[in-house]
């Protein structure tokens, strides 16, 4: 079926199947569920795939959301080159 | 350059602003002072911007205010920037990001 | 030193930046994109007078107020962090470090994605990506396309794009699949769109007769709705019909369309091919709240605001000291409000900075943007009232809780 080939997090290409396997094999977390796939890594640090990764697990697990951000924000939230890294 | 929105029902006439040429992966183009990277090229008709680095997917403007980092574009040597957020100026040599050779991938 | 660093030169950033400058204050403010205004550029829609709200001459006004006020305000420079550090924050952006006492986040929203098959392909983008091209940068994004995804932004930037020449062959709905929100429930859709009719007649006046027609089916559901769509603007809206994947070897050539029946489900073998050179993709807003995150501020989920929001209060303070809020980042509602909110959050930083503010001046800018709420055409959340309250209801509560520690107030400082 097409439908689980959507790329789900447009940086890493990664596709609703693989998540949708890894959500069933270890029941995880958005967190757990970014770090096994790299969904929500990429460059854009998660901006465009972060609502349906939540939504995923949401769904899938049974969690309604809470107040607490299921995928924590890190900096830096925009990528940086290693000059500007100088400056920190 | 018929891409252009120059008559407008209710916002201003396009103002006539001063041309700008540019190079994309060596070709050159005409653009107006004001363009991004990415309107300069959609408006030459060009919406593909990037290659995926892994899968060498075809990408162009998602968001188009920075947020997607969909639209990278090298510019110049070295320079990698958003295209939608990086105004197109004269003689920008501007190149296509593609696909890296992964030669670690399969070997294993 | 500067008194205010304001992240975001939108209409919320703006409106603040000008706010502390009229009152003495330093301020900086810092943007990504190369002009000002933020995501005022690009809006553009009837209001029920008659008039045409154009965001274009809005954003102009509020920067050549900035600049004659002498703000400074720093256009293609991008944050990537920031730290408070002895009672300063410190920004980091691609431009250098930046200091200030005080620290104002207006970053506004980001769209959220319907991811379908196809969508990565060039020529698909987000709907708000159409509008800038469209309105700010007059480059047509193709010839003919569709759009997914039916909300009251995705109507606005529909009637943009056909002002500007460019044919909208139909509003469709995304595929129901593990991913699809209630965006793909034509039933919800409905009641968010008689909603809409309800609370802004005048905006939606010339739709009027027909969505109170679909106001009346929303009874027997979509047993009676014309399967080729009702028409807004002339464009077909198709509450029965879903794209199940987008077209094309480089580039969109077209989108897969599936019909629906009365309950919303895919008909076997009811399949068509729509040519498209460009789709528009409308999942809607979220807050982007990533830097109020790393600034250590309490979140609380409030899904009529949009998801997780920044804990603050009516003044646009936080409880981090120095550092407030305005504009979408507190919650998904229109560029008027944002701008009410900005002037509300100067007030604040200015009353901290200056110890001048009268309580009247902030009492009646407070109000303002309760009545610039009421009086709104465009509303997001048809519970938008409801998620204001609840986010004062929590800030009373974490107030009364931590009345020991030291949290900004307005009141303790007049």
């Amino acid at each position: 079926m097409r439908e689980n080939q959507t790329v789900v997090c447009r940086c890493e290409e990664v596709t609703l199947e693989e998540l949708l396997k890894t959500i069933q094999t270890y029941k995880c977390s958005s967190r757990e569920l970014k770090l096994r796939t790299r969904a929500g890594m990429g460059v854009c640090g998660g901006r465009t795939c972060r609502a349906s990764l939540d939504h995923l697990i949401s769904q899938k697990e049974g969690i309604n959301p809470t107040d607490s951000i299921p995928l924590k924000y890190q900096p830096p939230i925009r990528p940086i080159t290693f000059k500007n890294l100088g400056d920190i | 350059m018929n891409k252009r929105i120059i008559n407008h029902p209710i916002l201003d006439t396009l103002a006539d602003n001063k041309e700008v040429s540019f190079s994309f992966n060596g070709k050159n183009h005409n653009a107006v002072e004001g363009d991004t990277i990415a309107s300069a090229l959609l408006a030459n008709g060009i919406c593909t911007l990037r290659y995926h680095e892994e899968s060498g997917n075809p990408r162009g403007v998602y968001c188009n205010i920075g947020h997607c980092f969909e639209c990278r574009v090298k510019v110049g040597n070295s320079d990698i920037v958003r295209a939608c957020l990086t105004p197109v100026e004269e003689g920008m040599k501007i190149e296509t990001l593609t696909q890296y050779p992964t030669p670690l991938k399969g070997g294993s | 030193m500067i008194d205010v660093i304001v992240i975001g030169g939108g209409p919320a950033g703006l409106s603040a930046a000008n706010t502390c400058a009229r009152n003495g204050l330093q301020v900086l403010v810092l943007d990504e994109f190369m002009k000002p205004g933020g995501r005022l550029l690009g809006q553009l829609h009837e209001e029920p007078d008659g008039e045409w709200w154009n965001g274009i001459k809005e954003a102009s006004v509020l920067a050549s107020n900035a600049d004659n006020l002498g703000v400074d305000v720093k256009l293609g420079v991008s944050v990537h962090n920031l730290q408070s550090d002895k009672g300063n924050w410190i920004v980091f952006t691609n431009k250098g470090k930046f200091r200030s006492t005080n620290l104002l986040l207006a970053t506004g929203a980001a769209e959220t994605p319907l991811p379908l098959p196809g969508w990565t392909l060039p020529g698909v983008m987000s709907i708000g990506a159409a509008q800038v091209m469209t309105n700010v940068h007059r480059v047509k994004v193709g010839e003919k396309g569709v759009i997914v995804g039916m909300n009251i932004l995705s109507f606005a930037i529909m009637r943009e794009l056909r002002l500007a020449g460019i044919q909208v062959d139909q509003v469709l709905l995304p595929p129901r699949n593990e991913l699809s929100t209630e965006s793909s429930n034509p039933l919800k859709i409905i009641d968010d769109l008689s909603e809409a009719a309800h609370l802004a007649p005048g905006f939606i006046m010339k739709w009027g007769a027909k969505l109170m027609r679909v106001k009346a089916l929303r009874k027997i559901g979509l047993s009676f709705y014309p399967s080729n769509g009702f028409k807004i603007w002339d464009v077909p809206i198709q509450l029965k019909q879903a794209v199940v994947e987008i077209l094309g070897d480089k580039k969109v050539e077209g989108v897969k369309v599936v019909k629906l029946n009365t309950k919303g489900d895919p008909i076997p073998g009811a399949e068509k091919i729509v040519e498209a050179d460009f789709v528009c993709i409308a999942g809607g807003l979220y807050p982007l709240v990533e830097l109020a995150a790393i600034s250590g501020c309490p979140f609380h989920y409030i899904p009529e605001l949009g998801g997780h929001i920044p804990l603050h209060n009516e003044r646009m303070e936080t409880p981090v000291d120095g550092l407030y809020v305005s504009g979408n980042i507190t919650g998904i509602e229109s560029a008027k409000i944002a701008m009410a909110q900005g002037v509300v959050a100067g007030l604040s930083i200015s009353q901290k900075v200056t110890k001048r503010i009268k309580l009247e001046e902030m009492t009646k800018a407070i109000e303002h943007v309760h009545d610039v709420r009421a009086k709104s055409i465009i509303q997001f959340h048809p519970d938008i009232q409801k998620g204001r309250k609840k986010i004062e209801k929590l800030w009373n509560h974490y107030y009364q809780e931590k009345k020991q520690t030291k949290i900004p107030s307005i009141e303790n400082s007049i």
